[in-house]
């Protein structure tokens, strides 16, 4: 069932385009370059005031703006990314390093989502006392940090490793 | 002052970590590193022809012994004129680096010459 679908996704015209063309498979490939940079650049600053650095910086801007940027680059990710698997399905489902990274990647989001539940139901930035986050909260900035870390060299080995 | 401390150490940690994981696995496609520095050159006939994103495949026959030879992604081979070229049945001989591992009959290509004519997919390496 699944491997029938994964089989098809390989046969499909999106597929077979991206296989064999000259410029848009490394402009997709570059797109999701700038996805995760931007995700990355995001999360990076977010996380860490979360966990305590920069404790007198007010949180509400920094979360106003960079959850906002660290959204649209998981968009563009996540669709890049959807276009270069279809180019390889089968051969990146046999790849354990990929799959390793696709759990990473969801558990990454799974937390994202959490963090953002969090934030927009119980206005965080109020529980934040002199600079200190609730144990739960710093936890996922942790989490975030780690995980999304992980699954960016994932990512970069996926290319390197038989 | 003991949340900076903490938070530091975590960071410094976690980047350690993250770099003792990167070489260790570090093994094909992509790259050099995974290939000997030596220059190797091997002559057979074309079986099969796998192009496209992210790099194409063709297979050679050599006496008894299917190789596999890693050529350029579409862009690559364009610019070098070898995709047309590349036509099963077809006596070629492959000039770039075999794979570290000898177990393994995996060639990565620089250049390809057929009946003669040099194909360079790699214009500023030697080979």
């Amino acid at each position: 069932m699944l491997e029938a679908f994964i089989a098809s996704l390989d046969q499909s015209p999106l597929a077979l385009m991206l296989r064999g063309s000259l410029w848009v498979y490394p402009a997709v490939n570059t797109g999701h370059i700038i996805g995760i940079s931007l995700l990355f650049g995001s999360l990076v600053p977010l996380d860490l005031k979360l966990i305590g650095m920069w404790p007198k910086v007010p949180l509400a801007p920094l979360l106003r703006v960079l959850s906002a940027t660290a959204a649209l680059g998981v968009g563009l990710a996540l669709v890049s990314g959807f276009l270069l698997f279809i180019t390889r399905a089968s051969a990146y489902m046999d790849s354990t390093i990929f799959l390793v990274k696709m759990f990473i990647v969801a558990a990454a989001l799974v937390n994202g989502l959490i963090l953002r539940v969090v934030f927009s139901c119980r206005n965080l930035p109020e529980w934040v006392i002199d600079g200190v986050a609730p144990p739960a909260v710093r936890l996922a900035a942790w989490f975030s940090l780690f995980s999304w870390s992980i699954a960016l060299i994932l990512g970069r080995l996926i290319g390197y490793v038989h | 002052m003991f949340t900076k401390t903490v938070t530091y150490t975590m960071l410094s940690a976690m980047y350690l970590l993250i770099l003792l994981l990167l070489p260790s696995t570090l093994a094909a496609h992509h790259g050099w590193g995974w290939a000997t520095s030596e220059e190797f050159e091997i002559t057979g006939e074309i079986v099969d022809i796998r192009l496209g994103n992210p790099h194409g495949e063709v297979d050679l026959l050599v006496e008894n012994d299917v190789w596999v030879v890693e050529v350029g992604q579409p862009w690559r081979n364009s610019r070098a004129g070898l995709t047309e070229n590349l036509v099963k049945g077809r006596i070629i001989t492959i000039h770039g680096h075999r794979s570290a591992n000898k177990d393994v009959r995996l060639v990565k290509a620089e250049r390809v010459v057929i009946d003669g004519k040099d194909y360079n997919l790699y214009p500023n390496r030697e080979s």
